[in-house]
């Protein structure tokens, strides 16, 4: 657990960077200080692992009041990572993760077996071939992932990170914070995490502490943020747009129809029409006998001769969502699809369930139900 | 491999120079300096050159090092003045200096010509060890190393491509400045260049000078080797113009 209370740092020359912030992260939460440049997170963030200096105000790691510590001795207990990432190229990857262990004492062996379990871990593999590279030797994606690598070396129970995707392009950019956020869901690390971006926010918090000029101005959930923004610069920050974003909140899971809505593809025309009209759909998604999704049958091809079988009218149909897609993903497949019906499927493309149009509509009215309640009250 | 080539070919042509006058014997009234005077000569400037340079290497690091650290970084342009002023005093100048302060003979002429190829030394480990990467000097302390671990196991390492480098520009100099040694009495090849020189037999001065360009080269080539072994493996390139500095 990290505590700031009433942290202030003035800096040399008067520039009063972080002004009285008092905040608490728990034991495995990923906290998120997100701000405008200049705002003072990253100041707030160095001052945990003291980089910088406070001025006034305390902060205890783990219950210990930091400034009672040796500084090296704080920082080899927290995990450290920096948007310019900082590997030192003199030595290998495994060197490189291997730093603070070494610091440490370690022998060998375990700082051997740490290094390959990490590399394994953030998907740098194979395994043998990264030990030896040297950081020049890596692309900027895979860079960063020995960077947070080092970060977990000697597997600190805290994590401090400042824009560590920053740099990297927006495509590897989302695929290193899933995984990082795969990781974090396994290893539960306290995480204190600077970024700008509102989306890497929404996305990574479990809370988010949201910075002005040196200040917090709001500390809570992704979607009490979104939901009740505390004043108008938070509501600016957050965007015109934070319905959208709020999608990005909820997974497909939790407001697919999961009942009995398919057809099988040797049922017959006749069957398909009847539950059509039992369901009051027009669209209907076919499941092979292992339950596999094959496609769908509208009510304009359900029209011909009883002993015709469902299999020979399916129209083919290539997008499929998945349970764990955020509902933002779903939306923007469904708005492609002709049909405004998203079929779910596992892994083995078995069908689980479907979202609507008007599911999603109705989950969203819900959300807009929830605020103005929420808003509502004191 | 051009470069080899190149190199070869000057090595071949100074040591048959420095053969052909050595076996011209007599000139005139003259003596050149027999085979095993020449070889003497040149192991005391081998000698002048290697001591003089450990006690540049010596010297330079260490006040490189002190100039880098945050606290005197401010002194760093002064002193980068004092040495570059030093060197404009020209070699003769400064090994007569120091004869008259410390005596004639090889212990003054060591010290004047290690005081006169500290610069570089002195500007490059200076270099290289400011130059280091900010970020990585950030990642080296937020993990937690101390001061002196980040010295001896990021910035000195980070730096060694630029040290070696100076280290190479100031051997070179120093074996063309350790010449001027032989007018001290301290020895060497330059002691024969004078003798030429004074006696105006261009025979002779060829026979001293070709020698000492062959062990510059020489020194030169080997240093870059040795070099390239003590830069660490992450941080092999080859080195550019600039890391050689203005010399």
């Amino acid at each position: 657990m990290i505590e700031l209370r009433d942290v202030t740092k003035v800096f040399p020359g008067g520039t009063q960077a972080v002004d009285g912030i008092t905040l608490v992260v728990h034991e495995g939460e990923f906290c998120v200080l997100l701000g405008p440049s200049g705002c003072g997170k990253t100041t707030t963030l160095k001052m945990i692992n003291r980089l910088v200096p406070l001025t006034s105000g305390t902060i205890t790691v783990g219950g210990r009041d930091i400034q009672k510590l040796r500084a090296t001795e704080l920082r080899r207990r927290i995990g450290y990572a920096i948007q310019e990432i900082g590997l030192f190229p003199h030595m290998t990857v495994a060197q490189n993760i291997a730093t603070v262990p070494r610091l440490l004492g370690w022998r060998k062996a375990k700082r051997r077996a740490r290094v390959r379990e990490l590399l394994g871990l953030l998907g740098l593999t194979p395994v043998d071939e990264f030990l030896r590279r040297y950081p020049a030797e890596l692309s900027g994606g895979q860079r960063q992932r020995v960077g947070v690598a080092r970060a977990l070396g000697a597997d600190p129970a805290i994590l401090l990170m400042d824009e560590p995707f920053g740099a990297i392009d927006p495509i590897t950019r989302e695929r290193l914070q899933d995984e990082f956020l795969r990781i974090q869901r396994e290893i539960r690390k306290t995480v204190v995490f600077v970024t700008h971006d509102i989306h890497e926010a929404i996305k990574l918090g479990d809370k988010i502490a949201l910075m002005k000029e040196g200040r917090l101005i709001q500390h809570a959930t992704p979607s009490q943020l979104l939901a009740q923004p505390a004043d108008d610069f938070v509501r600016g920050f957050v965007g015109t747009d934070r319905t959208l974003k709020a999608l990005r909140l909820t997974s497909v899971r939790e407001i697919m129809d999961s009942g009995p809505l398919s057809v099988r593809d040797d049922d017959s025309l006749a069957a398909a029409r009847r539950a059509m009209d039992r369901l009051e759909r027009s669209f209907l998604p076919v499941v092979g006998e292992d339950g596999l999704f094959l496609g769908w049958v509208g009510r304009n091809s359900v029209l011909g001769p009883p002993s015709v079988c469902v299999g020979d009218r399916i129209t083919p149909y290539a997008v499929l969502g998945s349970p764990d897609m955020p509902l933002n993903e779903a939306l923007a497949l469904m708005l492609e699809s002709a049909t405004g019906n998203l079929p779910v499927t596992d892994e083995d493309r078995r069908l689980v369930g479907l979202v609507s149009f008007d599911r999603l509509f109705e989950s969203l009215r819900q959300i807009y139900v929830e605020r103005e309640a929420g808003e509502g009250s004191p | 491999m051009r470069r080899n080539m190149i190199l070869f070919l000057l090595l071949a042509g100074l040591l048959a120079l420095t053969v052909w006058t050595t076996s011209l014997g007599r000139v005139g009234f003259f003596t050149m300096a027999p085979p095993a005077k020449l070889l003497a000569a040149l192991r005391e400037h081998l000698e002048i050159v290697l001591l003089a340079e450990l006690c540049a290497v010596a010297a330079g690091i260490p006040i490189g090092l002190i100039l880098s650290r945050r606290s005197f970084r401010r002194g760093a342009p002064i002193l980068s003045a004092v040495t570059s002023i030093a060197q404009t005093v020209p070699t003769l100048a400064l090994v007569g200096i120091f004869s008259i302060l410390m005596g004639l003979g090889l212990r003054s002429a060591i010290v004047a010509l290690g005081v006169y190829t500290l610069l570089p030394i002195v500007r490059n480990t200076y270099a290289g060890l400011v130059s280091a990467d900010p970020a990585v000097k950030e990642a080296a302390r937020g993990m937690g190393m101390s001061t002196p671990q980040i010295l001896w196991r990021v910035e000195m390492p980070l730096a060694m491509p630029l040290i070696m480098a100076g280290i190479r520009t100031s051997t070179v100099l120093n074996v063309g400045s350790a010449a001027v040694a032989g007018m001290i009495g301290a020895g060497g090849l330059g002691e024969i260049i004078m003798t030429g020189v004074s006696l105006r037999l261009v025979e002779m001065v060829l026979q001293g000078a070709a020698p000492t360009a062959a062990l510059a080269i020489s020194l030169d080539r080997l240093l870059e080797i040795v070099a390239g072994r003590a830069v660490p493996r992450g941080l092999r390139r080859p080195l550019r113009r600039e890391d050689f500095g203005r010399t």
